[in-house]
């Protein structure tokens, strides 16, 4: 049934021995690897270029937490499922922030069977309304990776070929309780082309080591909850493409916002279709909104999938957020301060270069301090240098 | 009245482009360039009375290259105290301003004169300007002491026309601009800028397009100096109508309904059976052919 070799368990090597990563300097003081540490861990996320490889753009994802009784352990304050759900919250919004036009739906597990939290949904209110809500549930019980699997499945497996169907399963505890054989529900996984991902609270299982890899996803035990929120980041950018995923031209509306006031003639008030649904207080009449361009049904805001004519209606800016993954930027030479005698100033805050690394563009050759590097490629996505020079992309 | 721990960081980006105030020193010599960056530097100066601990910074933005007019790069601190050769005014002026004054006239004054235009670089740099901004920004925000919030704005003085080809960097700016709460207001004064409109909108500044020219540091006052905590109290212009349906890449048309690649997120008005821009074939739906089995067996009875 394997056919890779397994990592070496840490039992079978030999011991890392970790303190020898700090040495003393003459006067035997550690300040020196301790900048050198920090150094390093603020350029810790790896930039990892996929070159020319096809994204998947438009994500469907479910988000599976497991709310059994091993949640309620308390090595991650205040207790796991609180830290969990929080940074939980804290992926929906960085989720919609970097994929606008994908949805996100959670499924929680426990006492053996699985249900959903929330719908597969293309807006972050109700998900992160629903995630609070959680908070005062209580864990018990096993959870069962089978159930939650098969409720995943029989949404996703109706959705379009053009999108990546992913599963990302938060996994605490080390048992599973399954009505039937799992490896079968692996092969039909397979089949439907899901990926699934797993992120372990505890320790590795082995189950999951065979579900990800199988299905193509990936496979991490957190150390603690920084690390953990590292791991919930890598999911945020969208993963390639499989070479199965189909290419076609999805038919999207553009509505536009029209603002009326009460002074013009024709404006009525209106409904809005999201509000003739939700159980929530208030009249919910507006004057203005996105009307839809098929059948004129009103929303108050996009993206979201008109219930009427079932037409996607999305705006030019959501679109346009998801061009820095098209055009990804490279990442940037890092040289020693020393070795640039003339520049004295980082090119893009103005401020002196006083760390001791600093970081050149490679096609504009500007020099940058650290903490612009860093702003650059998490946040702004393209050179300052090079967007003077008026290059098209 | 904000308190000691509140900094208020206002950048102001000025589009100095040769050309266009060339040619509007031929259509009107009343309003200048020099007119113009004073109305800037009253802007600037009301700034920094306001409250104490408030930060400035003045960005030109040309056809070649972004400058920072103020604050200066040999200068160690925000401050200008390290600066022995400034001359303290002779009429009583607080001597931050009349320093920053000074600097800023020196600035463009070089920058006008060493910088040529070449060719056909016609097109002012704002969306390199704006980038550069927000890298100050956040370099000053590090640099805070602890205890300190900074809530900062941009304000953009535009002269010439958009650039249609910085669309997509403007579009990385205006979005980290939104990530990081920086506003970013627009006043524009000669034809209307779409790009501007989009980016007030998305991060919640102000859009204003100046009836009469002559007149800019009044609208700079009485629009701009406020900041958003006071701006919900004030009446201001009303939001402009922004238009954000997608143009199509065939035609440049505005479209309502219109088809996307999955691959590359280009816009089409029209279904094609290959995308043009990263040219994979598409699969065409076809109908679902009726298998006529039962038919036959019919006949045969």
């Amino acid at each position: 049934m394997d056919e890779e070799p397994e990592r070496a368990k840490r039992w079978e090597g030999g011991y890392e021995r970790t303190w020898e990563i700090l040495k003393e300097d003459e006067s035997g003081s550690l300040k020196a690897t301790v900048e050198e540490i920090l150094f390093q861990a603020k350029r810790k996320r790896v930039f990892e270029s996929h070159g020319q490889v096809r994204l998947g753009m438009m994500r469907h994802l479910y988000v599976v937490i497991d709310t059994s009784r091993t949640m309620e352990d308390q090595d991650l304050k205040p207790n796991r499922l609180t830290s969990t759900l929080k940074l939980v919250e804290y992926f929906v919004e960085e989720y919609f922030d970097q994929n606008p036009i994908s949805q996100v739906g959670i499924i929680t597990t426990k006492n053996k069977r699985a249900e959903k939290l929330t719908d597969l949904a293309g807006n972050p209110k109700k998900h992160i309304d629903a995630l609070k809500k959680a908070k005062d549930s209580t864990c018990g019980g096993e959870p069962s990776l089978y159930n939650s699997l098969s409720l995943a499945m029989q949404t996703l497996k109706h959705m379009p070929g053009h999108s990546s169907r992913e599963v990302l399963i938060i996994f605490s505890s080390l048992t599973t309780c399954d009505p039937a054989n799992i490896y079968e529900l692996v092969k039909t996984l397979k089949a439907l082309k899901i990926r699934v991902s797993v992120i372990g609270l505890s320790a590795e299982v082995r189950v999951c080591t065979v579900l990800t890899r199988e299905t193509g996803g990936s496979y991490h035990v957190i150390l603690d909850e920084s690390h953990f929120r590292e791991l919930l980041s890598f999911h945020v950018k969208p993963p390639p493409a499989t070479s199965s995923s189909e290419c076609s031209l999805i038919r999207m509306g553009f509505p536009q916002h029209t603002i009326a006031s009460l002074s013009d003639q024709d404006a009525k008030p209106s409904f809005s279709q999201a509000h003739l649904d939700s159980t929530s207080g208030g009249p919910g009449l507006s004057m203005g909104g996105y009307f839809c361009p098929q059948c004129q049904a009103k929303y108050t805001e996009l993206p979201v999938e008109c219930k009427v004519c079932g037409l996607t209606l999305v705006s030019a800016p959501h679109l346009a957020r998801s061009f820095h993954h098209l055009f990804p930027l490279e990442a940037f030479q890092e040289d020693r301060l020393e070795l640039l005698h003339r520049k004295r100033f980082c090119e893009a805050c103005q401020g002196e270069l006083k760390d001791k690394s600093v970081f050149t563009c490679p096609s504009c050759s500007s020099v940058f301090c650290v903490e612009c590097d860093l702003f650059i490629h998490d946040t702004l996505h393209c050179c300052p240098s090079c967007i003077h020079s008026r290059s098209a992309p | 009245m904000a308190s000691e721990d509140e900094v208020s960081l206002l950048v102001i980006v000025v589009d100095v482009n040769p050309i266009w105030w060339g040619q509007q020193a031929n259509r009107e010599p009343q309003f200048t360039l020099s007119k113009c960056l004073d109305a800037v530097m009253v802007m600037g100066n009301s700034h920094l009375v306001m409250t104490r601990t408030n930060k400035l910074a003045i960005i030109a933005s040309h056809c070649q290259e972004s400058h920072f007019l103020y604050p200066c790069k040999l200068w160690k601190s925000g401050d200008g105290h390290g600066d022995d050769n400034a001359s303290t005014s002779g009429d009583g002026k607080y001597e931050l301003l009349s320093v920053a004054n000074e600097l800023i006239a020196e600035e463009i004054k070089n920058l006008m004169s060493r910088t040529e235009v070449k060719g056909n670089q016609t097109d002012t740099l704002l969306a390199g300007s704006l980038a550069k901004a927000l890298c100050y920004i956040h370099r000053v925000a590090k640099e805070l002491e602890a205890g300190q919030e900074m809530k900062s704005r941009i304000l953009v003085i535009k002269a010439a026309e958009d650039c249609a080809l910085q669309y997509m960097n403007f579009m990385n700016v205006i979005f980290a601009a939104q990530k990081q709460n920086i506003l970013i207001d627009a006043c524009v004064l000669d034809s209307d800028s779409g790009l501007l409109q989009q980016a007030c909108d998305i991060t919640g500044g102000l859009y204003l397009k100046i009836p009469q020219k002559s007149a800019l540091a009044q609208y700079l006052l009485w629009v701009f100096l406020p900041d958003s905590d006071q701006r919900s109290q004030l009446v201001l212009p009303p939001p402009v109508h922004v238009d954000y349906r997608a143009a199509c890449f065939c035609h440049r048309n505005l479209i309502e309904i219109g088809y996307v690649c999955s691959v590359c997120l280009s816009i089409f008005c029209n279904f094609s059976p290959i995308c043009t821009t990263c040219e994979t074939a598409f699969k065409i739906p076809l109908p679902q052919v009726v298998k006529s089995k039962k038919k036959k067996l019919k006949a045969s009875t």
